[in-house]
């Protein structure tokens, strides 16, 4: 089994480079890091960054996650071979661009593109923002998936993930004491569905959904509250249709004994607790 | 000084009782006590009662604030007698109308009916509200002022009452550890100006802001927090526009000599730290 360390980073890639900016540091919050022709960083908490706008096609898109050494990468690329998946390793200037010592990238069941990274970049500077957004970290990271099960059980038998909790077969999984930092979400095709970012508190999240109606944000989801990990959350559109959330509170799983997953019926309650509803066809639910 | 222990219920007329009830129950959640001829009683706490309508005006409104002792009652009608104030004992008939075992009537300086109570009545059963609103209880009165800095001389010098807080001209006073149980909002009139029932937390106000909207019931302000008492609120409209209000973490003042008072400005940013802007009159220019 091998260990996720984190989730590091989310790549995507964009056919406007400049707009893409403008949303991360003006609306979302993040603190621009480097910028090149090819591509921007974003800082959100301690790591170097947690996003990244590549100049490109919106469909290309990664999800970095960390593990701690090179055997345990060389480790992870023969599981995932003996599974019938293959990996392929990063080359220098992959790895320069992404700050990390090694690398290797592979597909889910689904299509879904992801990077084992060893040794990513922390910064010794704090993040600083532009925007008093009280961002405090990338959370996690809701992915579609069109083999629900098969993904599923990659992340819970090749690596360490841990079933929190179902929504009906969506699943929530942690590899931490977080509820959750991947969340598998049942749907017609594969890609990110959202970015989550932790905010303080309540107030940034309340805060957040007045200064995301002013300047216009669509927002798709929220403000509610999870039945499943207790966060509060506001879900709205970002640039190339990708969703981002501001999360905030929410359950921490510290006795891994203690805790056994819970199956949520696929109704809208089970989504959120305050009632909101949304259009977002992974979330929407019929009701029947 | 006249002691004011608490605010106890507020009474209000209504031309249509059946649909206030409906509202009471229904939409606002709280619990019907009694219904009397003309009158129901409504239960959001330990109480007997907190709110009543009564058929009739619906500018007949009053709030009923506790006093300690029947002492403490008589010396404040010879109090409210000696500045001026029209006193109106109450009878029998009509203590038990407010399930009291006395009371008082008065007139405050802008016009606000006054009933100050002794002995109200305790209910041995718990509340249960209609709906699963969060209620906690009754908590607090918004009045109308004709003149601010004239009232809040009444409520402070003649009552007990402390300020809190101001916003603008408008007095937040408190008469216990609660940060307010009386508003005083400047305008043209007399009148009560909202209703304020607390709900057990930030879950519940966002629940209703939910729940009321899909009902169509009009939404004058929120969600948002006060930067003042540090609550979350919703303020929604009522029957004959009269504004209720939930909130939940209202800031409690323990230490009277370490707490002064601060002035927030009468603008969105004063009421709401959060970005809500009020579509109530009262609390804009």
């Amino acid at each position: 089994m091998i260990e996720i360390e984190q989730l590091r980073y989310v790549r995507l890639g964009t056919r406007n480079l400049p707009a893409a900016i403008d949303f991360a540091q003006r609306i979302l919050g993040l603190q621009l890091i480097e910028r090149t022709e090819e591509q921007a960083t974003f800082r959100s908490d301690f790591r170097d960054h947690t996003l990244v706008y590549e100049a490109g096609d919106p469909a290309t898109q990664s999800i970095g996650l960390e593990v701690r050494t090179r055997a345990a990468l060389e480790r992870a690329v023969a599981a995932l071979a003996a599974n019938g998946i293959t990996a392929t390793p990063g080359d220098a200037a992959a790895l320069a661009r992404r700050k990390a010592r090694d690398m290797a990238s592979f597909r889910d069941h689904s299509g879904n593109r992801f990077e084992l990274v060893v040794r990513p970049e922390t910064s010794g500077w704090r993040y600083f923002p532009a925007r008093d957004a009280g961002v405090t970290g990338l959370a996690a990271v809701a992915l579609r998936t069109t083999a629900n099960g098969d993904d599923e059980a990659l992340w819970t038998t090749l690596f360490n993930g841990r079933v929190s909790d179902w929504v009906g077969d969506a699943a929530f999984i942690r590899f931490d004491d977080a509820h959750h930092r991947l969340a598998l979400h049942p749907s017609a095709r594969a890609g990110v569905l959202a970015i989550e970012y932790a905010v303080e508190g309540l107030n940034q999240v309340m805060q957040a959904s007045y200064f995301l109606q002013s300047a216009q944000v669509k927002i798709v989801h929220g403000p509610g509250r999870r039945p499943s990990s207790d966060q509060i959350f506001l879900t709205f559109a970002g640039p190339d249709d990708m969703l981002f959330s501001y999360v905030a509170e929410g359950a921490r799983i510290a006795d891994e004994s203690a805790h056994r997953p819970r199956q949520f019926p696929r109704k809208r309650e089970s989504f959120c607790a305050w009632g909101s509803e949304s259009t977002v066809p992974e979330f929407a639910v019929s009701e029947n | 000084m006249i002691d004011l222990q608490r605010v106890c219920y507020v009474r209000l007329g209504t031309r249509d009782l059946e649909g206030a009830t409906r509202f009471a129950t229904d939409v606002l959640g709280l619990e019907i006590g009694e219904v009397a001829k003309d009158t129901v009683y409504f239960k959001s706490d330990e109480r007997e009662h907190t709110l009543c309508y009564v058929e009739g005006d619906p500018r007949d409104q009053a709030v009923a604030f506790e006093v300690g002792s029947r002492a403490a009652l008589a010396a404040a009608a010879g109090e409210l007698e000696r500045l001026g104030h029209a006193v109106h004992a109450g009878t029998a008939g009509e203590a038990e109308a407010r399930k009291v075992r006395e009371f008082i009537a008065f007139a405050d300086p802008s016009g606000n009916r006054i009933e100050l109570v002794w002995r109200p009545g305790h209910s041995g059963v718990r509340y249960h509200g209609t709906r699963d609103a969060g209620i906690t209880g009754f908590s607090h009165v918004g009045l109308c002022t004709t003149d601010a800095a004239r009232d809040e001389a009444f409520w402070t010098r003649v009552c007990n009452a402390r300020v809190s807080d101001r916003v603008g001209d408008a007095p937040l006073l408190r008469i216990n550890e609660v940060h307010h149980s009386i508003a005083l909002f400047p305008t043209d009139r007399a009148g009560i100006q909202h209703i304020n029932h607390q709900v057990e937390s930030a879950d519940d106000v966002m629940r209703s802001y939910r729940f009321l909207s899909e009902r169509q019931v009009r939404i004058v302000f929120g969600p948002g927090r006060h930067p003042s008492s540090s609550a979350k609120f919703l303020y929604f409209e009522g029957p004959d526009g009269m504004v209720f209000e939930y909130s939940s973490g209202v800031k409690m003042i323990a230490d009277e000599l370490l707490y002064r008072e601060r002035q927030l400005s009468f603008d969105p940013r004063g009421f709401c730290e959060w970005g809500a802007k009020p579509d109530v009159a009262e609390f804009r220019n």
